[in-house]
């Protein structure tokens, strides 16, 4: 292990770590365009330079390894000069359209320029010109002249994506960063060269002049799209939800996630949102209040009893999944399962399970239980009733002609369907996943908090406190008033969850207890 | 001593246009080598070479036996040979005569070098514009194979070597030694970041040896004839032979084979290449390829041996033996404008000082050569240079930037006369010419519009 000096400050690191990896661990952040910590170094863009003892020039922190009794100095009069003069050339051909670039805010060049640059240039020629507007995808657009040349998007799709889309053409200061052969970009990853690309050379065609960064709220929170979940920041503006991109957590999704999870937001806002509660009348749904229509929910549970069939979405939170049980438990009803949900499958994050909460459903028990029916045959089992919570079933027009035959049905969700509009009998307004507090139990089994990035709208509740007065009935004082408090109980209750809390899960999560909880765990 | 015979390298070389057959290779003591190679250890033939002192003739005159030592052993990986014979460096032709004139010895070297260093392979990255030479080489290799040299029983030994000929494709990058050998992985020649060396990890990931053409072969030479006799020319800095090309302003553009320490600068111009041209004075001499510092008609400069240290202590560097000679009326700003469009142009852009700079430091150039310059540009020009690179400087991935910082700061160390005046008289002696020619041919169209 090599112990070394970094401004003054001793370090000690393990064997083969650089000196930019060895001066984060102090805290110290040197000045980084082509590094990234999960692609292979590149080491050209020049502009970690720092000053090593003992050397005659200049080193790349990001590809000189630590050695023992090494002095380095990050901020020397050398280490700085030689930063700014690269800092100089890097910027001496760029177009400097911060005003009209999505970047701006968050991009690493306004941001080195700032700390460590010259306010003026020697430069004094036309600049060499390059595309503007290259469309690399429906996703995806390039700016070659924003373009430092960092190859950071080159590698993640070399050597992330598995898909060496890009490349780099010409020569000298003509290179161009390309899609190969002339083509678009299809690698369902290729959004995340936009994150990593540290200019704005790589824009998002969803996210494009939408917002300046520094308007946006961001929401730690996690993605919804399938049963990785894969840690976001979340961006919203003027309650509207503008972006997702992925956030850091080395045991999920380490800096990346795929591009059709990263637009799942738009569901927020989809045009068929519910934001009443109803209750058929005369044979058309009529808007009601909350009061008239959670009533009208607790007698149709109650008459159904043992013979309901309850559809838990695995989308649900695992806060919601287990008041949904507790229901189904306090009904006495065995017939309780959940709904499959298909996706795209790799070796990279998509699992091919399109419910983020899969294992938490499984950990909560959501499965037909002794003589229960489930999705497969609750339609000859001569029910009484059934409650959908966070799902329709508009793709299985069999099933919605068996609901449509069944005394009661509740139909709790966040947008319009048909086996609502056909065969509900209430229907109560619920929220989507970018929009709640809870939490989600990964493919790992790793637990995660969510968080609510935008309000709900119009009069819908969170699906936790529907789930949590329906529970509660009558009894005013044990309805939940918290999801946080909702998780503590179900914590109590499950082993798999016990001791944690909301608190706890942080941003980065907890893996579920082993099945036998550990002794004296805290 | 007795006198050295010479040429060595070059010996029983046809001429320039014909190639050194099989059987005249083999009437020449060719193969010889090998069959004593053979017969020795690897590391013997190593050690051989360790024990001449040859330094690599491809510009930084690195030892090549030291570089050899530097395989690590047992890696379970394949060891690969990489002979670099681009020859893209400007005033550099020298390693064309040892690929269109006696192939054999560099495929006879190549053998012998991957018996040293525990290879089965060697690829010859030959530039895209020899196309003469590609095809001795592989003429060559054919003929090596179907005599028994090259293949899975070399000479009957039960040891298995093959030689690959590599097309280069016309980038003056791929003559760096990494990206030669991005270029035979059939990437973009793109130099690599040290560490990792090749020689730790190198082609396709494994141990490979890169070695300039004429350093390759030498080793023949070494193994048949032994150190001590190698040795008889040169000095200890610098021993064995140089082959040198001598372009420009001379009577007699040559390519000579020299004893560098007996050698002068001033006899490789004067004697073998005849002298200045028009009966022109010498006002400039690049002696190591355009990448080297520019010297000045000084003696202090030119009566020095050509050795690697005698030429750095005159101011420059040996590097690839290409010697360019200006005459007087050479403008030095105009020399400087065609060096920074090679390097400017060539530039693999990778790196952000030496992508951005060589651009400006051509724009500099052009300026002040097309008469816009202000006096403080040349000032300038030094000065970026020094932020793009320099002589060690290791502010890029390789030295291709450095490179064109030397010529640079050396034209304006030497030759700032003729920048200031460039700046002063509205332009170079070259663009001032050329204006008035175009300006002439309008004033003629403009007559002759008028009638
Ligand atoms: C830009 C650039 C171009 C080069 N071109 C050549 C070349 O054409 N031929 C060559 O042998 N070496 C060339 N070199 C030097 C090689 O990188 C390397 O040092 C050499 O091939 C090693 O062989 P040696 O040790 O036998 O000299 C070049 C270096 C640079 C930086
Ligand atoms: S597009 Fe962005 S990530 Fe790609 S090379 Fe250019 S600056 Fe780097
Ligand atoms: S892999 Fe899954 S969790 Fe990750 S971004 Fe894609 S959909 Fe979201
Ligand atoms: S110094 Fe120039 S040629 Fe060499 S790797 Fe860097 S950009 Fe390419
Ligand atoms: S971050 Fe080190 S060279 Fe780019």
């Amino acid at each position: 292990m090599p112990k070394l000096t970094i401004d003054g400050r001793s370090v000690e690191v393990p064997k083969g770590t650089t000196i930019i990896q060895a001066a984060r661990q102090l805290g110290t952040d040197v000045p980084h365009y082509c590094w990234h910590p999960g692609l292979s170094i590149a080491g050209n863009c020049r502009i970690c330079l720092v000053e090593v003892e003992g050397m005659p020039t200049l080193q790349i922190a990001c590809n000189t390894q630590c050695s023992d009794n090494m002095v380095v100095r990050t901020a020397s009069d050398k280490a700085k000069r030689g930063r700014a003069d690269v800092m100089e050339l890097l910027l001496i051909n760029h177009p400097l359209d911060c005003p009209i670039c999505d970047q701006a805010g968050e991009c690493k060049l306004q941001e080195y320029s700032f700390r460590i640059g010259n306010d003026r240039s020697r430069f004094d020629f036309p600049k060499v010109h390059k595309p503007k507007h290259v469309k690399f995808s429906d996703k995806v657009m390039f700016d070659a002249e924003r373009c430092i040349l960092c190859t950071r998007c080159v590698r993640f799709m070399d050597e992330i994506a598995k898909s060496d889309e890009l490349d780099i053409s010409n020569r000298g200061d003509r290179n161009e960063i390309s899609v190969k052969r002339g083509g678009e970009l299809e690698s369902p990853y290729q959004m995340n060269i936009i994150d990593v690309c540290p200019v704005g050379a790589l824009t998002s065609q969803d996210f494009r002049f939408k917002s300046r960064v520094w308007f946006l709220e961001s929401t730690h929170t996690v993605c919804s799209g399938c049963s990785r979940g894969c840690n976001v920041t979340a961006g919203a503006r003027w309650n509207k939800m503008l972006r997702l991109i992925p956030r850091e957590n080395a045991a999920v999704n380490k800096w990346w996630m795929c591009d059709e999870g990263r637009l799942t937001y738009t569901d927020v806002a989809a045009a068929d949102r519910l934001g009443a509660p109803m209750v058929r009348k005369d044979g058309r749904l009529v808007e009601v209040s909350w009061d008239e229509a959670l009533a009208a929910a607790a007698k149709g549970l109650a008459a159904a009893g043992d013979d309901l069939f309850a559809l838990i979405s695995a989308r649900l939170t695992n806060e919601e999944i287990w008041l949904a049980s507790k229901l189904c438990d306090a009904l006495g009803t065995p017939h309780r399962d959940t709904k499959p949900r298909a996706f795209g499958k790799d070796d990279l994050l998509r699992t091919g399970d399109g419910n983020p909460n899969s294992a938490g459903a499984r950990i909560l028990g959501v499965a037909p239980g002794k003589g229960g029916a489930g999705l497969a045959n609750f339609a000859s089992q001569n029910l009484a009733g059934a409650a959908l919570f966070g799902e329709d079933l508009d793709d299985r027009p069999e099933a919605i002609a068996a609901l449509q035959k069944l005394a009661f049905v509740l139909v709790v969700d966040s947008r319009e369907s048909e086996t609502m509009r056909k065969a509900a009998h209430v229907v109560l307004p619920g929220l989507t996943a970018y929009e709640k507090d809870g939490s989600f139990t990964n493919v790992t089994g790793r637990v995660q908090r969510i968080a609510p990035c935008v309000r709900s709208p119009g009069d819908a509740w969170p699906d936790w406190k529907i789930l949590g007065w329906l529970v509660a009935g009558n009894d005013r004082g044990a309805r939940p008033k918290t999801c946080a408090e909702v998780f503590a109980r179900m914590a109590a209750a499950v082993p798999e969850f016990s001791g944690m809390t909301h608190g706890m899960l942080g941003t980065a999560g907890l893996d579920v207890r082993s099945a036998a909880p550990a002794q004296g765990s805290v | 001593m007795s006198a050295v015979e010479f040429p060595r390298l070059l010996k029983g070389a046809p001429p320039i246009g014909k190639r050194q057959t099989l059987a005249e290779y083999e009437a020449n003591g060719g193969y010889q080598a090998l069959k004593k190679g053979l017969a020795q250890t690897p590391d013997e033939i190593t050690k051989m070479v360790l024990d001449t002192g040859l330094r690599g003739r491809g510009g930084a005159g690195f030892p090549a036996g030291r570089k050899w030592t530097f395989v690590p052993k047992n890696t379970g990986k394949p060891v690969y040979l990489a002979v670099n014979g681009d020859e893209s460096e400007p005033g550099c032709f020298k390693d064309r005569q040892i690929i269109e004139r006696v192939p054999h010895l560099l495929v006879e070297g190549a053998i012998l070098a991957c018996r040293a260093i525990g290879a089965n392979t060697a690829y010859v990255y030959i530039r895209g514009e020899y196309p003469i030479g590609i095809r001795c080489m592989e003429e060559a290799v054919d003929e090596a194979r179907a005599a028994g040299y090259l293949g899975d029983n070399v000479m009957g030994s039960g040891w298995k070597c093959d030689v690959w000929i590599h097309s280069g494709a016309g980038a003056y990058i791929c003559g760096e030694e990494t990206g030669m050998l991005s270029s035979i992985e059939g990437g973009r020649g793109y130099p690599r970041i040290k560490p990792p060396f090749p020689a730790v990890e190198g082609l396709w990931r494994s141990p490979t040896i890169i070695n300039n053409v004429e350093t390759i072969a030498n080793v023949p030479l070494i193994v048949r004839d032994g150190v001590a006799d190698w040795k008889s020319s040169g000095d200890a800095d610098t021993p064995g032979t140089r082959l040198v090309g001598v372009s420009g302003h001379v009577n007699r553009p040559c390519h000579i084979e020299i004893d560098p320490a007996k050698t002068t600068l001033r006899e490789i111009i004067f004697d073998h290449a005849g002298g200045i041209w028009k009966g022109r004075h010498l006002k400039a001499v690049i002696p190591g390829g355009s990448s080297v510092p520019v010297l000045p008609n000084k003696p202090e400069a030119l009566d020095v041996p050509f050795t690697y240290g005698a030429v750095k202590n005159a101011g420059s560097l040996a590097g690839a033996a290409g010697v360019i000679v200006m005459d007087e009326t050479t403008c030095m700003v105009d020399a400087l404008l065609n060096l920074m469009e090679f390097y400017h142009h060539e530039s693999c852009g990778q790196c952000t000082p030496c992508r951005e700079g060589t651009g400006w430091l051509e724009k500099l150039v052009h300026r002040i050569w097309a008469g816009q310059g202000r006096m403080e540009d040349v000032d300038l020009l030094d000065r970026v240079a020094d932020t793009v690179g320099g002589a060690g400087a290791g502010k890029t991935i390789c030295f291709l930037a450095d490179s064109a910082v030397m010529p640079t700061k050396s034209f304006i160390k030497h030759f700032r006369a003729d920048f200031e005046a460039a700046v002063r008289g509205g332009g170079s002696p070259v663009y001032l010419a050329r204006k008035a020619r175009i300006d002439r041919k309008h004033a003629s169209h403009a007559v002759g519009a008028a009638h």
